[in-house]
């Protein structure tokens, strides 16, 4: 078993646990926090099935890799701070307050 | 595979700084409260990070490394010296100081 | 099994157990810190990958980053007296195997994408053959700037984007005042005039060491956003109403640079996005850094604007 594959086994675990706490997380912060391990397994993912070249692993899927780190970042503040607004406006911390049918 | 002088002694550097880590890691979970277990991690990582630090410098034999490394260092200390204090600050200013309740 | 295929194991289950610890954890606080320790885990692994640019980033960016901005919300979301942080959770009946579906989809994926044959001419093969011809020395640079330099545009673009989404809906409320660190303590101001000026001489470093080796402008704009946060912690700088003219000049200072000369191109006779030169490459890279520092600075300190304390 190689160092890529092991790294690979361990994404698509994390990218199963991300699934299960986005689906069972209630307070939006921890879908957050399920969808950033979730987008980090991605790009362990992205980059073991990538392939190596003599210096190191694909540079094109390194820079896709830094491209989408920044832009979940980015993704991840503007959420964040929909969420905060959210709070301030209704009070609430999860999706499921008004409807209650779920 | 044979070892020089220096990779030895880098070698020994870097196993003896992961071993400061490890008491400062296991004073941060065995000791009681927020001050015995600041005091543990700031002291025991801080040489731990100083050992590593030196072991990665002796390794590298380059002296242009050896600088950044003590900027490390340096940074390295100055971030746990101040988290520390603040931390501790806060911990004593808080609603359990578990401390007995004299001013400095 | 050599103790460098161990030592990847033992990161891989860490990685594992402690993304299990997030979800399954019972305060949100510390699955937060978790987080945190998980983000710099991965940078772990990529440095173990063998790709210190991208571990770089993600120690900078998507663990320190991303968990500043959730802490901050999570403050916010305390201060504004949220009650219950830690919530019984939903347990749907379909949770567990939907998500052991989707694990073991991206494993079967992957494993048999792992057992592709690479072609001899794939792009990132042919990056490394044209490097010498970009002056580059850093092959995650040349992608980034000049091989696929539109996508790195309009990711400056999503920046922007997300920087201009979070300011619709800041709302017309003043941006409630901060718990800031006291100052009281001298150790404080002491950071502040050390670790100000220190971070910029290291994001000048990763800037500019970024065309050779790891680093460039990701890396170095996450340093400085450490410093933004640290002046906003502090309270050096506090939010402002409005935006001033700098402040938009500086939010799109990337974008533009990058459009400005890629366009210029057009009309000197070259491809679009073509760069005339390694000024080039050092003129957007500053620009990009100096958009990434301070749009992630204000997104942290949910503001328009950031001054110096006006009396």
């Amino acid at each position: 078993m190689t160092s890529t594959t092991v790294y690979l086994l361990a994404a698509s675990a994390v990218f199963g646990i991300g699934v299960y706490g986005l689906i069972v997380a209630d307070h939006i912060l921890r879908k957050l926090l399920a969808l950033n391990m979730m987008g980090s397994a991605v790009f362990v993912f992205i980059l073991t099935v990538a392939g190596v070249t003599p210096e190191g692993p694909d540079p094109l899927a390194q820079a896709l890799v830094l491209t989408g780190i920044v832009i979940a970042v980015a993704a991840t503040a503007f959420a964040l701070a929909l969420m905060v607004r959210m709070f301030q406006e209704t009070g609430l911390t999860s999706l499921q307050g008004h409807d209650g049918d779920d | 595979m044979t070892m020089g002088l220096a990779d030895l002694i880098g070698a020994t550097l870097l196993v003896l700084g992961c071993a400061f880590y490890g008491a400062g890691t296991v004073g941060l979970l065995r000791f009681p409260d927020v001050y015995n277990r600041l005091h543990a991690l700031t002291k025991a990582d801080n040489q731990g990070l100083l050992l590593v630090c030196a072991g990665l410098a002796v390794l590298s034999g380059s002296w242009g490394v050896t600088a950044l490394l003590a900027v490390i260092w340096l940074l390295g200390l100055t971030a746990a010296a101040v988290s520390a204090h603040l931390i501790a600050r806060h911990a004593r200013h808080g609603p359990d100081p578990g401390v007995s309740a004299e001013e400095p | 099994m050599t103790i460098g295929v161990l030592v990847d194991v033992l990161l891989a289950l860490s990685l594992v157990g402690l993304s299990l610890q997030v979800v399954t954890g019972r305060a949100l606080f510390r699955d937060l810190v978790l987080f945190i320790l998980f983000g710099l885990l991965i940078a772990l692994s990529w440095a173990r990958l063998g790709a210190p640019d991208v571990a770089l980033a993600e120690a900078a960016i998507g663990a320190g980053l991303t968990g500043a901005l959730m802490l901050m919300a999570y403050r916010r979301l305390a201060a504004g007296g949220a009650a219950d942080v830690s919530p019984a959770r939903r347990r749907p009946l379909l949770a567990l195997p939907v998500a052991a579906l989707a694990g073991i989809l991206v494993a079967i994926i992957g494993l048999s994408a792992q057992g592709v044959e690479r072609v001899p001419d794939a792009a990132g093969t042919l990056v490394l053959q044209e490097l010498s011809a970009t002056g580059l020395g850093n092959p995650i640079t040349g992608v980034l700037l000049v091989f696929r330099g539109l996508d790195t545009m309009l990711e400056m673009a999503v920046l922007l984007v997300a920087l201009l989404g979070a300011w619709a809906v800041l709302g017309a409320a003043h941006p409630g005042r901060l718990h800031q660190v006291d100052r009281e303590t001298p150790l404080v101001s002491a950071l502040l005039t050390t670790v100000a000026p220190v971070t910029l001489l290291i994001a000048t470093h990763l800037l500019l060491v970024g065309t050779d080796a790891p680093g460039g402008a990701f890396q170095a704009g996450a340093v400085l956003t450490g410093c933004g946060v640290l002046l906003v912690l502090t309270g050096t700088v506090r939010p402002r109403a409005a935006a001033g003219l700098l402040t938009k000049l500086l939010a799109i200072a990337g974008l533009a640079a990058f459009a400005l000369i890629g366009v210029s191109a057009l009309a000197l006779g070259r491809a679009p996005m073509t760069l005339p030169g390694m000024w080039a490459v050092y003129l957007i890279e500053t620009a990009m850094m100096l958009s990434i520092a301070l749009t992630m600075t204000l997104l942290f300190a949910r503001s328009r604007a950031l001054g110096p304390e006006q009396r």
